[in-house]
């Protein structure tokens, strides 16, 4: 569906050819295709609507997921242009496809709850408490790969009641009230207003480093999309949202 | 003896551009198929079969969509019943109700479950403020996914078997001096076997695939709520093997339910 979608529009893009609007876009009226991650939803929206108006005719299509997803996708022949991924195994995978990767952000999975703290939640030891309801992402997305080495080193050894596909679906079930916890991103918290959240006591076993790549057919403007993320003005929205800059 | 085999209704003129759009036709439902046919890791089939991970999600699969089949037998009978001989009035509203699950998007039918059932669900909140039991993330909230998705099948089948017979038979056993209870055990349901075992067959298989609706209303953890096409979809970006294998068994099942239905809804609706 996804792929019938942006064949769609690529032939809707190529039939409306604007001779009028001459822009400084390396490639004007074209059309990218970027894969992301399912943490990155609000602040990639809001970074490719930037990115759109800073270079007319060029139109950015995201699709999110969970990295492990996307990445699958894309060995299966998606057609991405772009992929910022969660986490740098799920880049690696993809290595043949997207070859040169960069750090762009950093992000850590923490404890969130409900601001009232119904269940009084203090510790992270209280997740072994077999009343309280938890979840937390799959093993193999990098939220769920996160989770699990920070409550391996918390000492959590309760399971949680469901491993979600991906950040987004945990996070939904949270906000719905179906669980008393969840174990999701900083910038999730960050975002909610009604949401409360624990660090766990070793941040870096809880952090995961975000990526973005070209795919080595890449037309400029997808190579300008992933230079703008890596630029002030991607970076400043990434920050704004709780995102912590790139190592080094 | 020629004869025996062929179509009594086949025309000897074929259109050819019909017949070229029934073969386009025919691909875009066969090939995908046989695509999956060739991913399948044949030589290591049996070794993943038995791995605990599938194990684990055959077991709660099985065990669940066959609850979820009987319950919609048990339930959907008497609705089925209903709506083939009861007062026209009131069937015309129920009916496309009963049957709305069966179009409705899968993620819509987990909402719908979630919002009447979750812990801040309209029952919910007072099952669980009364008892402290939530139905999200138990086996019961899959049971029920099936349940909501499945019966629906069951209902419109049955329906319709029940119609095929003529009301004149029921009215004579009964002027004959069986009471309505007998005339439903002794003479419809009888005459509907037909569409019961396929209703059930096919509420049954619709349980089993069932794969959006539960997992918003119930989760996905192995051995509780993790179902064979949960276990597909998480698999296909860790395990790639074992999402070939399952996906090969559930594809076994379907071609058998199809292979079962023919004769089965044949005899329901040529009789």
């Amino acid at each position: 569906m996804a792929l019938t979608a942006s064949v769609l529009t690529l032939t809707s893009c190529s039939a409306s050819t604007d001779n009028a609007t001459q822009s400084l876009a390396p490639s004007a009226d074209t059309e990218i295709v970027v894969l992301a991650a399912a943490s990155l939803t609000q602040t990639f929206t809001e970074i490719s609507s930037n990115f759109e108006l800073a270079n007319p005719g060029v139109k950015v299509t995201i699709s999110f997921a969970g990295s492990a997803t996307l990445a699958e996708q894309i060995k299966q022949g998606a057609p991405a242009d772009v992929f910022a991924s969660a986490s740098s195994s799920a880049m690696l995978s993809v290595a043949y496809e997207i070859p040169n990767p960069k750090n762009f952000a950093r992000n850590r999975v923490v404890i969130a709850y409900p601001s009232a703290n119904p269940k009084n939640i203090v510790t992270s030891q209280d997740l072994n408490n077999k009343d309280l309801i938890w979840i937390q992402c799959d093993h193999q997305v990098p939220c769920g790969a996160a989770a699990d080495k920070a409550l391996a080193v918390d000492g959590v050894t309760a399971q949680p009641k469901s491993l979600e596909p991906d950040v987004n679906s945990v996070l939904n079930k949270l906000i719905a009230g179906e669980v008393d916890a969840a174990i999701v991103y900083l910038t999730d918290v960050f975002a909610n207003s009604n949401l409360t959240s624990l660090e766990f006591k070793d941040k870096v076993s809880a952090a995961t480093s975000y990526s973005i790549g070209t795919s080595s057919a890449a037309s400029p403007a997808a190579q300008a999309f992933a230079a703008y993320v890596l630029s002030k003005s991607g970076q400043d929205v990434l920050i704004a949202a709780g995102f912590d800059a790139p190592p080094d | 003896m020629r004869h025996q085999t062929s179509n009594p209704q086949e025309s000897s003129k074929l259109n050819p551009g019909l017949a070229l759009l029934a073969l386009v036709g025919f691909l875009v439902l066969a090939l995908p198929v046989l695509a999956l046919l060739t991913r399948v890791p044949w030589s290591s089939f049996f070794e993943i079969a038995i791995s605990e991970s599938v194990l684990l999600a055959l077991e709660v699969s099985v065990a669940t969509s066959i609850v979820s089949a009987v319950i919609s037998v048990f339930l959907g009978v008497p609705l089925a019943w209903y709506l083939a001989r009861g007062p026209q009035a009131r069937t015309r509203w129920i009916r496309p109700i009963v049957i709305a699950p069966l179009v409705m998007p899968p993620t819509v039918s987990g909402i719908a479950l979630l919002t009447l059932m979750g812990r801040n669900g309209m029952f919910g909140k007072y099952i669980y403020e009364a008892t402290g039991f939530s139905m999200p993330f138990t086996t019961a909230a899959v049971v029920v996914s099936g349940i909501f998705v499945g019966m629906p099948f069951l209902v419109l089948v049955l329906e319709s078997a029940f119609r095929q017979t003529p009301i004149e038979v029921e009215e004579a056993a009964a002027t004959l001096g069986a009471p309505p209870v007998k005339v439903f055990w002794r003479i419809s349901l009888p005459l509907a076997k037909s569409g019961l075992i396929a209703g059930a067959v096919l509420a049954w298989a619709r349980a089993l695939g069932e794969f959006g609706a539960t997992l918003m209303f119930a989760g996905s953890l192995p051995g509780v709520t993790r179902t064979m096409p949960m276990a597909v979809y998480s698999a296909m970006e860790s395990d790639q093997g074992s999402a070939f294998v399952v996906s090969a068994i559930l594809l076994a099942v379907a071609i058998l339910v199809v292979f079962f239905l023919r004769s089965n809804l044949i005899k329901t609706f040529a009789r």
